[in-house]
C-alpha cells in the first residue's frame, strides 16, 4: 500500500515537471541493461517522456558526456583521470559519479572442466601464455583457449588492472566483443576460459572460485571476491534536485530500482 | 581434332559456370535458409495461454471473455501443482513457518489487549503463548526426530485449554498438526537438501507457468509471464524432469554430462506425484495453439525485445534510408551528369574521379566517425539544432557513404547514352539543360536506377555509420527528423551484444534479421519494377 502510494506521488510529481522532457543515456554494453530496465520503468510511469538508451561502450559514453551528446553516461569503469577528466574540465564539464550497482568479473570455464578454483596469479599466467595446458593446473590434457573482451570494453580495463596488473596479454588470447559472445565461446569449447559479468553465470558454464572465494551476491557486495567492481552513472555536475536526471540517477536507491538491478543479474549496493 | 578440342573447352566452360551457379544457389540457401526458418518462428509458432494473457494485458488484444475463461481453465489444472508444493513445503520452509509463528504470538497479544484482559490472566496467557512459540521455533530448527515429536506433542497439549479456544492462538495448533502430518516419512536431516531441491523446482515452475497467482508481481516483465511459446515450454519441461549433472571421471579427466531424473531427489515424499502430473497435464496447464503473430512487424518491443515486435525499427530503417536517398539521389545524379558531360580531362577532374573511387572503398565506420565529428558535432550545432544524433545526421552520413557508388554507376549510364540522341536534340534547338532533362536522363534512367538499387540496399543494412549519428538501442518512436531512431541493423547488433536476449528469445533476434532482409528485398523490388517500367518506356512500349 505504502509502495503504491509513494509510486503514485512519484508519478504525479514527475509528470507535472517532466512533460515532454527528454533524457539521453549513452552506455557500455554491461551497464546498458540496467539503464534499459530503468528506462522501461520510467517510460511506464511518466507518459510522454522521451528517453533514449544507446550502448556504444564506456569509452564513447564518456566522450558523449564530454561532448554534451548525452545526459547520463552509464559506464562499467571510472573515468580516466588523465585523459577523460582533464578533457571534461577543460570543456567545462564536471563529471559526477553515481555508483548504481556492483558486478563481479567471473572467470568461467566449460562445465566439463574439473578445475573449480584458481588464484589470480594462475589466471594471470594463463592470459600471459605461461600456462598453456589444463594439465599444468591438475586438469585434463587440454589446450587452454583464453577468451578476453576486446580492449575497448570497460570490463577489459578492469580485468587488465585487477588481474593482469597492466601487463599485456599473450598473442594467443582470443578477443570477443561482448559478454554474450564470451559466454557462448566458453559454453561451446571444453578447453576455454573467459570472463563475464555475474549476470552471465548460468548452468551452461562454470564460475571458478578466485583465491578461494566463489563469486556471489554476498561475496561481491562485501568485497571478499577479489574481482568485484562498481558500475557507474556519470552526470555533468550533480543533477538539479527533482529533475528527471536526478530521479534517474537516484532511482537505484529505491526498492523498485534495487529489485530491477537484482533481476538483471547485478548486485544492488544497499539492502532493501 | 582442333574442333573437338574447342567443343570440349566450350563444354567445360559451360559446366564450370553451371557449377558456379549451383554453388551460389547452395550458398544462398545455406545463408538464408536458417535465417528464414528462424525468423518465421517469430511470427508463426505455437503459443501458450501465457502468450495470449501477455497480449491481452499489454496490447489489449484478443477476445477478453474467451481468454479469461481459458486462464481460469489453465489455473484449475495448475492448482494441483501448487497444492502439492504447499503440502511438501510444510516442514521444509521453516523460515516461513517461524515467521508465521512469531506473527501469531503478536496477534494473540493484541487480541488480549482488545478483549481487555489484564493482570495475572494476561501475563499467564502471554507466557503460555511465548512458550508455545519458543517450542515451535525449536522444533522447526531441529534435525532430531524425537525432539521434533516431543516439541509438537508439548504444543498440542495446550490445544484443549479452553482459554485459548476461539482465539488467534488456535493457529498454533493448526500449524503443529500440519507439521506432524507433513513430516511423517520425511527425514528431517534432509531438510536443507529438500529446501534446495524445492527452490530449483520452484524456479523452473515459475519460468514454465509464470509467478503464482497469489505472489507479488516480479520486477521484470519477462518474469511476470511463464513460457509464452510451446517449444520453450517443452524445453522447460525437460529441465523440470531431468537434472543435468557433471560427473567426475577421476583425476585429470574431463567431467561427463549426465541427466538424472529430478524425481529421485524427492523420493518417498508427496512431491513425487508432481513428476507424473506435470507431463500428463502440461497441455491443460498451458493450452497450446498455433498462432500467426503478424503484429510482430508493427508492434513496439517491450523490455529490450523480450516481448513484442520490431515496428519502430522498421519505421526507423525506412526513414533513415529515405532521408539518405533524398539527399544522395539528386546530388549524385547532378555530379554524375557533370562528370559525364564535361569535356575537360584536366587534373582537377581526374583527382575528383580518383577521390570518388577511393571513397567507395572506405570502411563504413570511418563514415560513422566522420558523421559524428562533422554532422553531429559541427554542422547541426552551426544551424542551431544542438549536438545530438538524429535521423537527419544519420541520413546525411549515409548519403555521403552511398554517393560514390551512385555517382560511378550514374556516370556510366549517362555516358552509355548514344551521342546521336544528344546531337538530334541539340540540332532541334534544345539547350544543354533541356537536352539532359528530356533526352539523356530518361535514356540513362534504367542504369541510374541500378545504381540507386545498389546503394539503397547498402544504406538500409548499414550499422556502423548510424551507430554514432542517429541510431539508439532504445527510444521513443521519432516524431521529427531531429530525433534519433531505432533501426533494424543496429537493433540486431544490440540484441547480440547487450543483454541475454539472444539467449532468452532467439526467435526475436532471428525475426529482426529476417525483417531487415525482407525490407531490403521489398525496397529492391520496388526499384526494380520502376526500372522495368523505365526501360519499357524507353523501348517505346
Amino acid at each position: 500500500m505504502r509502495r503504491s502510494l509513494s509510486s503514485a506521488t512519484l508519478i504525479l510529481v514527475v509528470t507535472s515537471i517532466a512533460l515532454a522532457q527528454q533524457l539521453r543515456i549513452e552506455g557500455s554494453t554491461t551497464v546498458g541493461p540496467i539503464a534499459d530496465a530503468f528506462a522501461d520503468y520510467f517510460k511506464s510511469i511518466i507518459p510522454g517522456l522521451q528517453i533514449t538508451v544507446n550502448k556504444t561502450g564506456s569509452g564513447n559514453a564518456a566522450a558523449a558526456l564530454i561532448d554534451g551528446r548525452c545526459d547520463i553516461a552509464a559506464m562499467s569503469r571510472f573515468m580516466k583521470p588523465e585523459e577523460e577528466f582533464k578533457k571534461a574540465t577543460q570543456k567545462g564539464v564536471m563529471p559526477v559519479a553515481h555508483l548504481v550497482a556492483m558486478d563481479g568479473i567471473c572467470l568461467i570455464v566449460h562445465p566439463s572442466n574439473p578445475i573449480s578454483e584458481l588464484t589470480i596469479a594462475q589466471v594471470r599466467d594463463i592470459y600471459l601464455g605461461k600456462i598453456r595446458n589444463w594439465q599444468q593446473l591438475g586438469g585434463p590434457d587440454m589446450t587452454i583457449v583464453a577468451v578476453s573482451r576486446d580492449t575497448a570494453s570497460g570490463t577489459y580495463e578492469c580485468f587488465h588492472e585487477l588481474v593482469m596488473h597492466k601487463e599485456d596479454m599473450a598473442q594467443s588470447v582470443e578477443y570477443v566483443s561482448a559478454n554474450p559472445q564470451a559466454h557462448t565461446r566458453v559454453s561451446t569449447t571444453p578447453g576455454a576460459i573467459g570472463y563475464v559479468g555475474l549476470g552471465f553465470v548460468d548452468a551452461k558454464v562454470k564460475a571458478l572460485k578466485i583465491d578461494g572465494v566463489y563469486p556471489s551476491k554476498k561475496t561481491i557486495v562485501s568485497g571478499q571476491y577479489p574481482l568485484a567492481r562498481p558500475l557507474f552513472f556519470f552526470t555533468n555536475g550533480f543533477p538539479e534536485l527533482g529533475s528527471i536526471s536526478y530521479r534517474f540517477v537516484t532511482f537505484y536507491l529505491t526498492e523498485k530500482g534495487q529489485e530491477l538491478i537484482e533481476a538483471k543479474g547485478f548486485v544492488p549496493v544497499t539492502d532493501y | 581434332m582442333r574442333l573437338a578440342l574447342r567443343l570440349a573447352i566450350d563444354k567445360a566452360f559451360t559446366a564450370a559456370t553451371a557449377i558456379a551457379v549451383i554453388g551460389l544457389a547452395g550458398l544462398l540457401i545455406a545463408v538464408l535458409g536458417p535465417m528464414v526458418a528462424g525468423g518465421a518462428q517469430a511470427v508463426i509458432f505455437t503459443s501458450t495461454i501465457e502468450f495470449r494473457r501477455m497480449q491481452l494485458n499489454l496490447y489489449n488484444r484478443g477476445d477478453h471473455d474467451q481468454i479469461t475463461r481459458q486462464i481460469a481453465r489453465a489455473s484449475a489444472a495448475r492448482q494441483k501443482v501448487y497444492d502439492l508444493i504447499d503440502e511438501f513445503k510444510q516442514g521444509i520452509d521453516t523460515q516461513y513457518l517461524a515467521d508465521q509463528v512469531r506473527r501469531i504470538h503478536r496477534q494473540f497479544g493484541q487480541e488480549l489487549k482488545e478483549r481487555d484482559i489484564t493482570g495475572p490472566t494476561y501475563a499467564e496467557l502471554r507466557a503460555i503463548s511465548a512458550q508455545i512459540r519458543d517450542r515451535l521455533e525449536h522444533a522447526l530448527h531441529t534435525d532430531d526426530q524425537d525432539i521434533w515429536r516431543a516439541d509438537l506433542d508439548y504444543v498440542l497439549g495446550f490445544s484443549s485449554d479452553s482459554r485459548l479456544i476461539g482465539t488467534a492462538a488456535e493457529a498454533y495448533f493448526r500449524i503443529a498438526r500440519q507439521l506432524k502430518q507433513a513430516t511423517n516419512g520425511l527425514d528431517l536431516s534432509m531438510r536443507s537438501q529438500y529446501a534446495l531441491a524445492l527452490k530449483e523446482l520452484e524456479d523452473i515452475l515459475q519460468e514454465l507457468l509464470g509467478p503464482r497467482p497469489s505472489s507479488a508481481a516480479p520486477p521484470l516483465l519477462r518474469q511476470q509471464y511463464g513460457a509464452t511459446r510451446w517449444d520453450q515450454a517443452q524445453r522447460l519441461l525437460h529441465r523440470l524432469l531431468y537434472q543435468t549433472k557433471w560427473v567426475e571421471q577421476g583425476r585429470g579427466r574431463p567431467l561427463v554430462r549426465m541427466e538424472v531424473p529430478r524425481r529421485q531427489r524427492f523420493e518417498g515424499t508427496c512431491l513425487e506425484q508432481l513428476f507424473d502430473y506435470v507431463p500428463n497435464h502440461i497441455r491443460d496447464m498451458l493450452l497450446p495453439r498455433l498462432t500467426f503473430y503478424w503484429q510482430f512487424f508493427i508492434d513496439d518491443s517491450l523490455e529490450s525485445h523480450t516481448f513484442g515486435g520490431v515496428g519502430p525499427e522498421v519505421l526507423g530503417s525506412i526513414l533513415i534510408t529515405l532521408m539518405a536517398m533524398a539527399v544522395a539521389v539528386p546530388l549524385g545524379i547532378a555530379s554524375a551528369a557533370y562528370l559525364a558531360e564535361t569535356r575537360s580531362t584536366g587534373l582537377p577532374i581526374r583527382i575528383i574521379r580518383m577521390c570518388i573511387n577511393t571513397l567507395a572503398g572506405v570502411p563504413s565506420i570511418v563514415f560513422g566517425l566522420f558523421g559524428l565529428a562533422f554532422f553531429v558535432l559541427t554542422f547541426l550545432p552551426a544551424l542551431g539544432l544542438g549536438a545530438r544524433p538524429s535521423i537527419l545526421a544519420a541520413g546525411l552520413t549515409l548519403a555521403v557513404l552511398s554517393m560514390p557508388v551512385m555517382i560511378r554507376s550514374s556516370e556510366e549510364a549517362i555516358k552509355a547514352v548514344p551521342s546521336t540522341y544528344k546531337e538530334a536534340a541539340l540540332a532541334l534547338g534544345a539547350g544543354p539543360l533541356r537536352t539532359f532533362l528530356t533526352v539523356t536522363f530518361p535514356a540513362a534512367l534504367p542504369g541510374i536506377l541500378t545504381g540507386i538499387i545498389l546503394s539503397l540496399s547498402r544504406v538500409a543494412g548499414e550499422t556502423a555509420p548510424v551507430l554514432f549519428t542517429g541510431a539508439v538501442a532504445m527510444g521513443p518512436i521519432p516524431k521529427s527528423i531531429l530525433q534519433p531512431t531505432r533501426t533494424l541493423a543496429y537493433g540486431s547488433y544490440d540484441m547480440a551484444v547487450g543483454d541475454r536476449i539472444a539467449e532468452l528469445s532467439p526467435h526475436n533476434q532471428y525475426g529482426m534479421v529476417l525483417t531487415l532482409v525482407m525490407l531490403i528485398l521489398s525496397l529492391n523490388a520496388m526499384a526494380i519494377i520502376l526500372r522495368a517500367r523505365a526501360s519499357a518506356k524507353l523501348r517505346g512500349h
